[in-house]
């Protein structure tokens, strides 16, 4: 547009392209640096409530008694008792040797190769239960399937101490399940203080998350392309699986990938089904930070993350692989669940649909139910006592005390603050990490750590950073109260809603943009008109998420709350306890409650996705 | 459009947070949790009318009768700090009760705190160099103050002093050489089972028979106050060199390590196994949910049970430490000793204490109790409680 050329006819012409493209220039402009601040704004964020905090406690790792060292990472990663055979190879042994011993049958894992062979089973039981389920949700139509939809992640909310008492309930010896097996004549299962207790009760919390996932990215799937495969001469599943399937492989792989993260992870469950011959690395984290080990502490939860973020890393980087271009948006019409006709077609996939619900109602359902009925329960029968004393509390509590109401209100005050804030945020990380730069995968699995650090670290270093904050000059700037609360559940939250809408965006044809664009569309316009209307469903399970998150979150609630009245139910759950179960698990029927409510109502304003 | 216009507002609603989250911080550069209005409002009984017209914030409700802030008068504030079931624990909570007795004989208002790492909490600030607001600490025990006393160089406590009462503490219960916990209470750990589905061992021995394979629950040490106690109890038993051989030895007969008390104590509810390590006054608890109490005995290995006493210690840079003192001389009393065993479901520190008639009859005390001192914990624990750890994931 600088050329000196002058041609008379057409000046004007000229002039007025010059200023359409200046005001386009100049919105641009504007567009860019909005985006920017807003990508800031969330750097601030993150590094305020969540980086900062954390490296407080890090740090102990690499430096002790003032001095920089790397000496506790070789400490441990040399440690048999942590890397099993493998500490060998650390300490400098022949890997050929290493190997060999590995391949034999008494070969250690040491607690490090145990976390991660149990996160891989975890991870594997979860994905097998949970694709069916999204096969359900996605591709057939029955009374009450959304209301079954936006509960799936209910399981994800639950304080690990009701997920024990459902579990030893149901599972146990004298548990329904074992009742109903020895009463139609078959041997009994011995599940408590046995890993499959473990992976059972891991897949019970992660299965879901798979669920919905895939449920998201299945509903995503744009039906003309499977039209015009099968119009192409496509057998139907010759069309699904190369039309349908590799837009699922994606999700499936994501909640794989997030179950064996969380799994990795795992902290009270493992001890209350499994016991202690089945401890995992944060077992030892949250031990060591008790006994005040911050080094050691420290040193173990940098490598529990290393290995995490590597898994992450490993899959954004496939992510990346799979783009495709989609113009998304018609769905796939669902089917009936009652068969149309009785051909083996037809009863085929529902009697595998019947075979999968019932499994699913005694891993998914039982514990729930026994959960509830544990908080009717005492030594003389059914009771109303538990819930009396919620009463009683609520009425009579003092200001020390918690009270159930004051929790409830908070936990969904928090929740819609922290829904608030991790949505944009979300999508925006998602825009961001979409765009082509250099190392972006990298980025993405920084802003992924938020999932993986671990909890017991990061309760200490909210404490630290936060809580007591930083000293400049005279005054001590410290954080904490109900926004401190809404920012930290935020963080962990938002990863969700990167990781729900992020595959969406990548795949989204990109001349649907430049289109828009070039129609005068600003890049937000374009987000919020054209991007996030394609990938909704992802959108909405994101924002699920978040709020689920925010519903269960602990650890960084209770140390940043600055007083009985910020407290959330998990934290009254937890006060609760005492030499008998019963009030916590009134309490936990309150938070069972609440949150089914509140899921529903998510995935109601949510709407149902129609595509454009 | 519809979308974009909540998208906005959703926008500006984090930058909101963020800002907000700072300016907040900057309200309370004490640092502390005490800074706020809701944390320092306490329920005082006797405050005038007048003192009613700080603003209660809706939902901390009606029943915490009035907020009158006590501190522009001349009531001074005691801030004690303890662990949460202490104070909301519906089965174990005496805070409440204790508060209100304080403060109906003295001209003090009691605030409790119950941070979630405990005393730990303190140790932090401690060692980060952040003040300490609290005055008290309600509840810590041996091996905590051996933690203390191996991790700080400065002291967190200062000694007690001379407390009346304290000479009537019972022998065998002081666990600070310094003096400057004293126990206000103690519990004793021991099985618990079901003698509708076994007999239960006599002895430590008694316990490696083939008959009671899988018979056992009991928790990690490292985690778990019962499980730390029945690991201690061993080492006072069989000695630091033996006690890793018995384990072993237990292991093979199938002892099953929970978590925690409650999940250990859920499964043997649920008959995982029927005996469980627990507290000595668990036919108390079982008794008020309308048990079997033939289902809920307890049995003294070698006739022992493993006191492990809780104390009260005055924290160094306390506002004033002559009215700490006075709680705890107040809490020696005899009928607050008595009262505070019974809330807090445990026995008294003193020999004097005045309990209910048949208070023995649930709550039952070993003919021995025995507990490791400070000076044996020393230096020696945590590699205790390691040896043990590693012995046990490896069998």
């Amino acid at each position: 547009m600088d050329s000196d050329e002058h041609n008379g006819a057409d000046e004007r012409t000229q002039q007025r392209q010059r200023l359409r493209s200046a005001g386009a220039h100049l919105r641009d402009t504007v567009d860019r640096w909005a985006f920017t601040a807003f990508g800031l704004g969330t750097l601030v964020l993150l590094i305020v409530v969540f980086y900062y905090p954390v490296a407080t406690v890090f740090i102990e790792a690499v430096v002790v008694d003032g001095q920089a060292t790397l000496s506790v990472f070789v400490e441990i990663l040399q440690d048999p008792f942590y890397f099993g055979e493998l500490a060998r190879l650390f300490s400098g042994e022949s890997p050929l040797a290493v190997a060999s011993d590995l391949l034999s049958s008494d070969r250690r894992l040491g607690i490090v190769g145990f976390t991660a062979y149990q996160a891989f089973l975890s991870t594997v039981v979860s994905v097998v239960l949970g694709v069916p389920a999204a096969y359900l949700l996605a591709r057939y139509e029955f009374p009450g399937r959304r209301t079954l939809r936006s509960l799936t992640i209910l399981p994800f909310v639950l304080p690990s101490i009701m997920v024990g008492v459902g579990f030893v309930a149901t599972f146990g010896e004298s548990g329904p399940l074992n009742s109903a097996l020895s009463a139609i004549g078959l041997p009994t299962l011995d599940f408590m203080f046995t890993l499959k207790a473990i992976v059972i009760a891991h897949a019970f919390y992660n299965a879901p998350l798979v669920a919905r996932i895939t449920t998201a990215a299945w509903e995503s799937v744009d039906a003309s392309a499977v039209e015009t495969a099968r119009s192409l001469g496509a057998s139907p599943f010759r069309a699904f699986r190369d039309v349908v399937a590799p837009q699922l492989y994606p999700a499936v792989l994501m909640g794989a990938a997030l179950t064996f993260v969380f799994t990795f992870g795992t902290f009270p469950i493992v001890l209350a089904l499994g016991g202690f011959k089945f401890a995992t690395v944060e077992v030892f984290v949250y031990r060591l930070v008790q006994d005040l080990d911050y080094a050691e502490a420290a040193g173990l939860a940098i490598i529990e993350l290393a290995i995490s973020l590597s898994i992450l890393y490993a899959y954004l980087r496939y992510e990346a692989r799979q783009s495709m271009d989609s113009r998304g948006a018609q769905p796939l019409s669902r089917k009936p669940l009652r068969p149309p006709s009785l051909s083996a077609r037809s009863l085929l996939p529902r009697a595998g649909l019947a075979v999968y619900a019932l499994v699913a109602f005694v891993v998914f359902v039982l514990p729930l139910v026994s959960m509830i009925v544990a908080s009717f329960t005492d030594a003389g029968g059914f009771t109303f006592s538990n819930y009396q004393f919620l009463l009683e509390r609520q009425a009579e509590g003092a200001a020390f005390q918690v009270q159930p109401w004051p929790a409830v209100r908070n936990s969904l005050l928090f929740g819609l603050g922290s829904l608030a804030v991790a949505l944009p945020v979300g999508v925006v990380v998602a825009v961001l990490t979409t765009r082509d730069f250099r190392g972006r995968k990298v980025v993405d699995a920084a802003a992924m750590a938020p999932l993986s650090v671990s909890g017991v670290i990061v309760g200490i270093g909210v404490l630290r950073g936060l809580v007591f904050g930083v000293e400049l000059g005279e005054t001590r700037i410290a954080v904490g109260g109900a926004l401190a609360i809404v920012a930290a559940h935020a963080v962990a939250g938002y990863p969700f809603v990167v990781r729900t809408v992020a595959p969406g965006l990548e795949n989204l044809d990109e001349q649907l943009v430049e289109s828009a664009r070039a129609l005068g569309a600003s890049r937000t316009r374009a987000l919020l008109d054209i991007e996030l209307p394609l990938v909704w469903p992802g959108v909405v399970a994101g924002a699920a998420f978040a709020f689920a998150i925010s519903i269960g979150e602990f650890s960084s609630t209770v140390i940043l709350a600055t007083g009985t009245d910020q407290f959330t139910m998990p934290i009254a759950i937890e006060r609760f306890i005492g030499r008998r179960l019963g009030p916590a698990t009134a309490m936990g029927v309150v938070l069972l409650l609440v949150t089914s409510a509140s899921f529903v109502v998510i995935d109601r304003l949510g709407g149902e996705h129609r595509g454009l | 459009m519809r979308r974009r216009r909540v998208l906005t507002a959703l926008g500006t609603g984090a930058v909101a947070a963020v800002a907000g989250c700072i300016g907040d911080g900057d309200d309370s550069e004490d640092g502390g949790d005490n800074g706020t209005p809701e944390s320092s409002e306490t329920a005082t009984p006797e405050a005038t009318p007048e003192d009613n017209e700080t603003a209660t914030p809706e939902g901390t409700d009606e029943e915490t009768e009035d907020s009158g802030s006590t501190t522009d008068g001349e009531a001074p504030t005691l801030t004690i700090g303890t662990y949460s079931a202490f104070l909301d624990a519906p089965s174990i909570s005496p805070g409440g009760w204790l508060k209100e007795q304080f403060e109906s004989e003295y001209d003090a208002t009691i605030e409790w705190e119950a941070p979630e790492n405990e005393i730990n909490h303190y140790i932090e600030r401690q060692s980060q160099g952040v003040s300490i607001d609290a005055d008290l600490y309600v509840g810590i025990n041996t091996d905590e103050l051996v933690r203390i006393d191996e991790k700080l160089d400065d002291s967190l406590f200062i000694e007690a002093g001379e407390i009346p009462g304290s000479d009537n503490i019972r022998d065998g219960l002081s666990f600070d050489p310094s003096g400057r916990a004293l126990p206000f209470d103690t519990g004793y750990v021991s099985p618990v089972y079901d003698s509708t589905q076994m007999e239960a061992p006599e002895t430590f021995e008694g316990l490696l028979d083939e008959k009671y394979k899988g018979s056992l629950i009991a928790q990690n040490p490292g985690t778990s106050t019962t499980g730390r106690a029945f690991l201690l109890h061993t080492i006072d038993h069989f000695g630091e060199d033996s006690y890793l051989d018995f384990w072993s030895d237990l292991q093979d007969n199938g002892v099953q390590i929970l978590g925690s008390w409650s999940d250990a104590y859920t499964a043997w509810e649920e008959g995982e196994a029927p005996m469980v390590v627990s507290y000595s006054t668990d036919q108390v608890f079982a008794e008020q949910a309308g048990d079997d109490l033939a289902k809920h005995q307890i049995q003294f290995l070698n006739d022992e049970g493993y006191a492990n006493p809780e104390g009260m210690t005055i924290f160094n840079g306390a506002d004033d430490p002559g009215l700490a003192r006075e709680f705890m001389s107040f809490v020696l009393q005899p009928d607050i000793q008595g009262e505070i065993a019974k809330q807090n479901v445990a026995f008294p520190a003193t020999d004097d204490a005045t309990l209910p008639d048949g208070y023995n009859k649930l709550a039952k005390e070993p003919s021995n109790p025995v507990t490791l001192s400070y000076e044996q914990l020393q230096g020696s624990l945590e590699d205790w409680i390691e040896a043990w750890e590693r012995q046990f994931i490896s069998n």
